[in-house]
């Protein structure tokens, strides 16, 4: 859709464009970024709530960037960052009367907005929501509308707007298109918009049953130049850019107290995955396990972060 | 087959770097392993909640607000000290374990420091039986509507002067001084929670020689008890008690009014009286 009311910036790339062929010399070669943790590593995460003083909840997240983005950070070798590091802030508005043209509602109603900011991925994004926003909003009222106790708050709505600052890239950027290519970064996203969100949301003191977290699991093939038939292999909390090639991804928002899903997704062709001797698990057992293993170490970050913000406001008061 | 958490740098700056090191454990070991330590923890209770906590048994313990029961365990569901009401004697009732939102534990001691920095302010909804404070924006033959400002906690004393209730919300003195200035009234309508007083429901005695006009006017702050939650758009306050009623009103001339019985009010500039459905002070 086209936006008539803004100035917009020129369409297209937010970085400076680069030949190709610079790529493939020796100057370029070893830009592309490398996974440097092990598979059940995760990255670290940042993360800290009521940042933003109008709003009645909020939170700033923000994954650690990789170990080839502070490579290149300090040796600069190109005009480009080899990768980048999601960062997000997530405000909650209300409990707020519902408009006067919604119906009765005995329950709290929400509402969720999920927006990239122009210049957080390497394409420009509008001004108006697309289609994949509008997916992620959905995404995330699903993961959170299992977590919160709705019935609590009769008659009020509840706003939740994430603003991606920084996405995740879907692949490295140097790499063409090619038949493997999805928006794997999307994935990585909605992870960290459930736990920014279940942050800003008990930031701003809704009841909920428990801090739901998100967690990202990917089966990667990485050499899949020197022997094809190899399988792909489980890895946690993925980074788009460091793989060559990632078959299928799983997100999911997981409450640990009560060892319970609220959100699944899962893309990409999970039928054959390489697991230890005697792990009689299928491919998407595996890639679910994982990605619950994910989110739960999200979980500790968020359950920190909102102690800590507890601690303080007391400290305060 | 353990998570290792290993805190690897915590700066004063309020930075959490966690690095996590799962080595594929499964789900049920992890919830077996949880609630073998909440069990030899059962007799203690935390000082401090976060969602999904686990607060006690629910054999031991009745929950109460911010808290809720999933398989005779309770939860906490928001974050925040936890208070434990000791059971009334000579009752089988057991002790009320809740959560406060309130987080001003210094209020009782200074309220005016504690007044003076702005503190987080939590929305209370309004419920059946809430007393609430309330701007007259409408005043109709059949019923006045109102917006309502301010539900007042029902943990502050109801003696307890106005301006040192232990409240979530702000300062209430200075929310009331504000919303009686005529020149504060702004769009924020959109935002509150809007109330209607109808005809029957303003006094006791003789409803049916209830004039509105005479009852409230526009601009006036009402104290109200919540009758229900009403339709879509509105509640249902009462304020058929002789403690609600007008508490803030200013007169034609503009002044501040103050008091003289339960159905005048007077200027004390120029000495006119005016009719309102007074609230008893306190």
């Amino acid at each position: 859709m086209n936006d008539r009311r803004r100035v917009n910036g020129p369409p297209g790339g937010t970085r400076p464009p680069v030949y190709a062929s610079l790529l493939q010399s020796g100057t370029g070669a070893d830009t592309r970024a490398q996974r440097q943790r092990q598979p059940t590593d995760l990255r670290k995460i940042f993360l800290k709530t009521g940042l933003i003083p109008s709003a009645s909840g909020s939170s700033y997240l923000e994954f650690e960037p990789s170990a080839s983005l502070a490579a290149a950070r300090s040796n600069p070798k190109s005009l480009i960052p080899p990768s980048s590091a999601l960062k997000l802030a997530c405000t909650v508005h209300g409990p707020k009367p519902l408009p006067r043209s919604a119906p009765f509602s005995p329950n709290l109603v929400l509402t969720t907005h999920v927006k990239y900011a122009p210049f957080a991925a390497r394409k420009r994004k509008g001004h108006v929501r697309d289609s994949s926003e509008r997916d992620l909003g959905v995404h995330l009222e699903t993961a959170l509308r299992g977590a919160i106790i709705a019935e609590r708050w009769p008659k009020s709505g509840l706003d939740i707007t994430v603003t991606i600052l920084e996405a995740e890239d879907d692949r490295w950027w140097g790499d063409v298109p090619d038949s493997h290519d999805a928006s794997w970064g999307m994935m990585n996203v909605l992870a960290g918009c459930i736990s920014a969100a279940s942050a800003a949301i008990a930031d701003a003191h809704i009841d909920c049953l428990d801090l739901v977290s998100g967690g990202v699991a990917a089966l990667v093939s990485d050499d899949s130049t020197d022997s094809p038939s190899a399988l792909p292999k489980l890895m946690l909390d993925t980074d788009p850019a460091e793989h060559r090639s990632i078959v299928s991804a799983c997100v999911v928002a997981y409450m640990p107290a009560r060892d319970e899903i609220t959100e699944l997704w899962l893309k990409g062709d999970s039928s054959k995955v390489s697991t230890a001797d005697g792990d009689q698990r299928s491919g998407h057992e595996a890639l679910i396990d994982g990605a619950v293993d994910a989110a739960r170490g999200a979980h500790t970050v968020l359950a920190e972060a909102v102690r800590e913000s507890l601690q303080k406001t007391l400290g305060q008061s | 087959m353990s998570n290792k958490c290993q805190c690897v740098d915590k700066p004063p700056n309020g930075l959490i770097v966690l690095a996590l090191i799962i080595r594929g454990e499964k789900s049920e070991e992890a919830l077996k392993r949880r609630n073998g330590t909440a069990n030899t923890m059962a007799t203690s209770v935390p000082s401090l909640a976060i969602p999904g906590q686990r607060l006690g048994s629910a054999n031991t313990y009745a929950a109460g607000p911010g808290t809720h029961i999933q398989q005779t365990n309770i939860f906490a569901s928001i974050a925040g000290p936890v208070i434990l009401d000791p059971a009334q004697p000579n009752t089988q009732s057991k002790a009320t374990l809740r959560v406060t939102r309130i987080l001003s534990t210094a209020a009782q001691s200074s309220p005016a420091a504690a007044f003076a920095k702005s503190k987080p302010r939590y929305n209370t909804l309004p419920a059946v039986d809430s007393i609430v404070l309330a701007r007259v924006t409408r005043v109709q033959k059949r019923q006045a509507a109102v917006s309502i400002l301010v539900v007042l906690d029902e943990t502050s004393a109801p003696n307890a002067d106005l301006t040192k209730a232990a409240s979530d919300n702000d300062n209430i003195a200075s929310i009331l001084t504000s919303a009686a200035n005529p020149e504060n009234h702004s769009s924020t309508d959109e935002l509150r929670f809007q109330a209607i007083i109808r005809k029957e429901d303003v006094r006791a005695v003789e409803k049916d020689r209830v004039v509105m006009e005479d009852m409230f006017r526009v601009g006036d702050i009402v104290r109200g008890c919540v009758l229900s939650l009403g339709d879509q758009t509105s509640y249902y306050l009462t304020t058929a008690r002789n403690d609600l009623g007008v508490v803030m009103a200013r007169s034609e001339a503009g002044n501040m009014m103050f008091p003289v019985s339960w159905k005048e009010m007077r200027d004390p500039v120029t000495g006119a009286g005016e009719q309102r459905k007074v609230a008893r002070p306190y």
